[in-house]
């Protein structure tokens, strides 16, 4: 028969004197002292960086001159600059370049996500049906996700290049074209071209995680939509697509996230021009940060981005997972 | 047989270990007390072992190099002297040895044993734009260079071409034509590219060239008094206008990347930094323009273009000055009277250096004949025109900003007056 677990777990008398008693901790108490090590770790690999990086958005920053108030940690000195409060947020918020980054921003996070999202889901459908040669399929589907990006933006810059690249030969030679067409010419067209390398890049992640969950859904489900008369796009919808709500969630923020951050390709590809139309927040940031040597406006954009990405990662909670919510109502 | 015990095998060893200390201490060249770090951003490391090697073995050194990618060479520097690193001697780029001296990260020369000697065979300007803004000598000269017109011979003669172009309305009239007869889609190559070291120096160089200023004697911003400049940035928009430059150069991520372009010998003109001339014109393995199929000619007007000076600096922090600054002198100097380092330079990669009297060794001009007229490059250095607005804080935010004005303004996005007042505005609202 097994035993009750129990509520409180005894520790040895160490010293005649002392009672069992003094020594006894609760279950809650022994468990924080055994995850504490793991605790500090964290904290100061993650949580130190962070707070410390969020510090420097509230501070006037410069890296030579870092005399003045510090902390001492483990007899390293952190310094912690002069604190001017919310002006590096004010500045940014008042500076135009700022909003052009940021609407480029979200036209291109828009579009990846929904670009990820689709082909994604495409692929993982297709991928779903049996046909000769679907293990392999699957296999080669992970090699772009497996490239490192600046691999991916140099294997772009020779597919798209205006003067030997592989896709405008391959038109011209198709007589669909009647000049080579340059990709990268204008902002708009440059900043597209951003944003489908980075869905090839990233659209077989969303792929193997929609597999994935393809692969819980019970057959029964289906057999019993067959039962029913459902063709295929009804089963999609009223089978496939509702099981797959968690992954779609999961892919929706981590794109978003990813979309946010990206600044790889940028630097392969673009370098934020022509002119600034390639320019996103990540971009600006890392500018900001280590070109002009200003981290704490650097940090404080960099941190805007964190505050968007939290927004709409409530935002697509609410919106994928209300039916879910109202139906368990 | 005596056996070994612990103890006489401990003796035999502990003696044996002894004299080899002994020996090499006796055999080799005094060493150095303490080990001197030098960092440098990534250009031919093996290269700068190779001379470390030497400056080891020849003078008692315990140089350890280490090479940090160039891109985040300077900030990478900065952070870890935050956080406590020391390197001895740096590298530093032309435009941040004014903010780590200012930041006390640096120390000024001038005090150093021998620099009157260095300081006299240098050129007046690169002495000039390594000095700070108070007229301290900040580093020693890695290298110098400059902007340079490169032409492809074999494309001119193909269009019937006799000469390269000696003025500005000839390279037009010259790539017109060559787009016209089809020679080339793209004659023009410009450095136009969006990094630091592409747009805006290749400005100030087309300004210099119409014998313009892009900046007073405070140091301001002055290009929309500059009829000269003016007219510059005209001809950069009917050259794009007339599709005579490759669209994609103002994307290219470096001036590397935008001299390769040129390696394809489908351009008849380019516009790059001299020490791009030994890759086009002397590295057959990469270039279709090799061996001397592409020639460089004087820069068209006044001939002046925009000249730096990159260095080497010493920590004000080391605390091993004597071999920091015989280490530099070594670099950067002539400190075993054979200028080997700066020579190596010249050979293997063109690099330029600021000491005239280099130039006349037979070596240099054997090494230089195979891939440019040596002669002609030192007239074009004579016309060099360094600026001192690079030592201002505001300079990099500016030169980076400039770029998507000067890039709008080609493209037609603005007119050439109200993109100069632009550039105006934005250098006032950094100050």
């Amino acid at each position: 028969m097994a035993s009750a677990p129990p509520d409180r777990i005894v520790r040895p008398v160490l010293a005649p004197g002392l009672t069992a008693r003094r020594f006894r901790l609760s279950e809650r108490s022994f468990a924080s002292l055994l995850i504490l090590p793991a605790f500090l770790v964290i904290s100061l690999v993650v949580l130190f960086p962070l707070a410390y990086s969020l510090w420097m958005s509230f501070a006037d920053v410069n890296l030579l001159r870092a005399a003045g108030p510090a902390v001492e940690l483990f007899g390293v000195r952190i310094p912690l600059f002069r604190y001017v409060g919310l002006q590096n947020y004010l500045r940014l918020f008042a500076d135009p370049n700022y909003w052009d980054s940021f609407w480029r921003t979200a036209y291109f996070v828009g579009a990846f996500v929904f670009e990820t999202t689709v082909v994604g889901l495409g692929m993982a459908l297709a991928l779903q049906e049996r046909f000769v040669g679907r293990p392999m399929m699957r296999s080669l589907l992970l090699i772009p996700w497996s490239l490192s990006r600046v691999v991916v933006g140099l294997l772009w810059i020779g597919i798209l290049d205006v003067e030997f690249g592989a896709l405008n030969g391959l038109l011209y030679k198709a007589g669909l074209i009647e000049s080579y067409i340059s990709f990268l010419k204008s902002g708009f067209s440059a900043l597209n071209v951003l944003v489908s390398v980075y869905m090839w890049n990233q659209a077989p992640f969303a792929t193997l995680l929609l597999l994935a969950g393809m692969q819980s859904i019970p057959v029964e489900l289906y057999s019993a939509a067959e039962v029913d008369g459902a063709g295929y796009w009804q089963r999609f919808r009223h089978v496939t697509l509702p099981a797959l709500r968690g992954m779609l969630f999961l892919i929706l923020v981590v794109s978003t996230v990813n979309g946010f951050l990206m600044l790889d390709l940028i630097y392969v590809l673009t370098m934020g021009g022509p002119g600034n139309e390639t320019t996103t927040l990540s971009w600006l940031g890392f500018q900001t940060a280590f070109q002009f040597f200003k981290f704490g406006p650097g940090t404080a954009i960099l941190y805007t981005i964190t505050v968007f990405c939290l927004i709409l990662a409530v935002i697509y909670q609410k919106v994928v997972f209300r039916k879910l919510e109202a139906e368990q109502a | 047989m005596k056996p070994t015990t612990r103890r006489s095998f401990l003796q035999t060893t502990g003696l044996l270990g002894a004299s080899a200390v002994l020996a090499d201490g006796l055999l080799s060249e005094a060493r150095a007390d303490k080990p001197i770090n030098l960092a440098g951003w990534v250009f031919k490391p093996d290269t700068v072992k190779d001379y470390v090697n030497v400056y080891n073995q020849k003078f008692g050194g315990q140089v350890k190099y280490e090479a940090i990618p160039w891109a985040q060479y300077h900030p990478s520097m900065e952070t870890r002297a935050f956080g406590g690193d020391m390197f001895d001697v740096m590298y530093c780029a032309h435009n941040f040895r004014e903010r780590w001296y200012e930041n006390g990260l640096i120390r000024p020369l001038d005090d150093l044993p021998g620099i009157d000697e260095l300081k006299k065979k240098m050129t007046p300007q690169n002495l000039e734009s390594l000095k700070t803004k108070d007229g301290k000598l900040a580093g020693l000269p890695y290298f110098t260079s400059l902007f340079t017109l490169i032409y492809n011979e074999p494309m001119l003669q193909q269009a019937g071409i006799k000469a390269p172009a000696k003025s500005w309305d000839e390279l037009v009239e010259h790539s017109l034509k060559l787009k016209k007869d089809k020679v080339s889609d793209h004659p023009f190559l410009p450095n136009w590219n969006n990094s630091p070291s592409g747009t805006m120096p290749q400005f100030m160089t087309d300004a210099f060239s119409e014998g313009a200023n892009v900046f007073d004697a405070k140091n301001k911003v002055i290009v929309d008094q500059e009829p000269g400049v003016a007219r510059a940035m005209e001809r950069w928009q009917k050259v794009w206008k007339a599709e005579l430059v490759n669209p994609e150069v103002l994307t290219k991520t470096s001036s590397t990347d935008t001299h390769r372009l040129f390696w394809t010998g489908r351009y008849a003109y380019h516009t790059n930094h001299s020490y791009y001339l030994k890759t086009i014109a002397g590295e057959p393995e990469n270039s279709k323009l090799a061996p001397k199929k592409a020639k460089m000619t004087m820069y068209p007007g006044t001939g002046q273009t925009y000249m730096w000076t990159d260095s080497y600096t010493i920590n004000a922090k080391t605390k091993n000055m004597d071999d920091a600054w015989k280490l530099t002198r070594y670099l950067g100097g002539n400190l075993a009277g054979d200028w080997y380092v700066q020579r190596q330079w010249c050979l293997i990669s063109g690099l330029d250096n600021p000491y005239p009297e280099m130039y006349e060794h037979p070596e240099i001009i054997a090494s230089y004949d195979r891939w440019v007229d040596l002669k002609l490059l030192r007239k074009q250095y004579e016309k060099g025109k360094v600026i001192a607005a690079y030592k201002e804080p505001w300079y990099s935010e500016y030169d980076v900003k400039a770029v998507p004005i000067v890039h709008n303004m080609i493209r037609g996005g603005t007119t050439v007056p109200q993109a100069l007042k632009e550039l105006v505005k934005l250098q006032k609202s950094l100050e």
